[in-house]
């Protein structure tokens, strides 16, 4: 992947609070100065990464080590109140970013909650009827089967069945992630070829869809897995 | 974290677990779910077209105890009121009797959703209008 598009966690343009030249990252170029982030900095930006979701792992762990290093606060320890508190505001919000990046799974939870597509119980998530018609037949038929084991029966037929549900649901499983490998590729060209706001809304509007069946079917996966290692 | 008792003793004793026939003219079924968490709640209740009380009411939840006993105590609540009654109920109210923390305040907005996704189905199988109101998503 390339990372010479890159965004700085500063605004272009943004003044040094200590020696006034144009600060533009963490520090100032000129005088070295732990920069503040200005509101709704994006974890992207905190690593001066372009608004993708594929990251190489190791360049993004190399680039977080370099910065708990330069962020430390003991780093600060001679510095004034307000430096230090930047150091330690700037050292936790570094392990959140890190944190939140690292997983391809919760780069993309955390680019829909930055962008305000996915706010936990605000905007309304609602999954299309078919889907959860077919998530609750598919929890009942767990549930039978847990009732066939709670009265003794068969256990090696049920063990067959529980298996055949958990390939089941695994391929369910797969078939979701591909979908999400696919819009991951779509939203890094439509960032690529600056894509208009509509446009990226779109592709997120399917990420988000393509989240919450993951959830439904995850917790198929996680329960059948229980019944399993019960059985 | 810990839940409340009385999320406990819902969840340890659940009311009204069970279904009704989806066919019958005078039950209304609702199904919802909160992505958020991948639970899935479906409620029903049996209305009398006479009266509009609510005679009977049935859930059955797949997820964590708070969503469990929040739709055990909608089906508590639901039971003797009307229809119009039923539809006041407020997810707060939930939140409330059940000391919900603010991380599962989702599992009351799923139960509201729930009741109000069964009464407009009722509705529409007696052939009445639903108020766009009522179906549209909870208060938080």
């Amino acid at each position: 992947m390339s990372m010479t598009q890159t965004s700085s966690a500063t605004a272009p343009g943004t003044k040094c609070w200590s020696c006034g030249k144009i600060a533009d990252g963490h520090f100032c170029a000129a005088c070295g100065k732990i920069q503040p982030l200005p509101r709704g900095t994006s974890y992207f930006a905190f690593f001066a990464l372009p608004e993708k979701l594929q990251i190489d792992p190791e360049a993004l762990e190399q680039q977080f080590h370099k910065l708990s290093w330069k962020l430390h606060p003991d780093n600060f320890m001679r510095a004034d109140e307000f430096e230090r508190n930047l150091s330690l505001e700037r050292s936790s919000e570094l392990n959140d970013a890190y944190r939140a990046l690292r997983d391809p799974l919760t780069r993309v939870e955390y680019l829909l909650a930055h962008k305000g597509m996915r706010k936990e119980g605000a905007a309304k998530q609602q999954a299309p009827p078919e889907l959860l018609e077919e998530v609750f037949e598919l929890n009942e038929s767990l549930d039978e089967l847990r009732e066939a084991r709670a009265a003794g029966e068969d256990l090696a037929a049920l063990r067959a069945s529980l298996e055949s549900a958990e390939q089941d649901f695994q391929e369910k499983l797969a078939g979701v992630d591909a979908e999400l490998d696919q819009v991951r590729t779509e939203w890094d060209a439509a960032i690529e070829a600056n894509a208009t706001e509509s446009d990226l809304s779109k592709v997120m509007a399917r990420m988000n869809e393509i989240l919450n069946r993951r959830s439904y079917i995850r917790n198929l996966v996680v329960s059948v897995a229980k019944e399993l290692a019960d059985a | 974290m810990a839940y409340s008792e009385k999320v406990i003793e819902h969840y340890n004793n659940p009311r009204n677990v069970g279904s009704l026939d989806k066919k019958d003219p005078n039950v209304g079924t609702g199904l919802v779910g909160a992505p958020e968490c991948g639970d899935v709640m479906k409620l029903q209740m049996k209305v009398n077209p006479a009266t509009r009380v609510i005679e009977e009411a049935k859930f059955k939840t797949f997820g964590c105890g708070s969503a469990i006993a929040s739709s055990s105590l909608a089906t508590e609540w639901v039971k003797g009121k009307t229809v119009e009654e039923a539809l006041a109920i407020k997810n707060t109210d939930i939140v409330r009797e059940l000391a919900l923390p603010p991380v599962k305040i989702h599992c009351s907005v799923l139960a509201e959703d729930a009741i109000k996704a069964a009464l407009s189905d009722w509705k529409t199988k007696q052939g009445e209008e639903v108020n766009a109101a009522e179906t549209k998503s909870a208060a938080h």
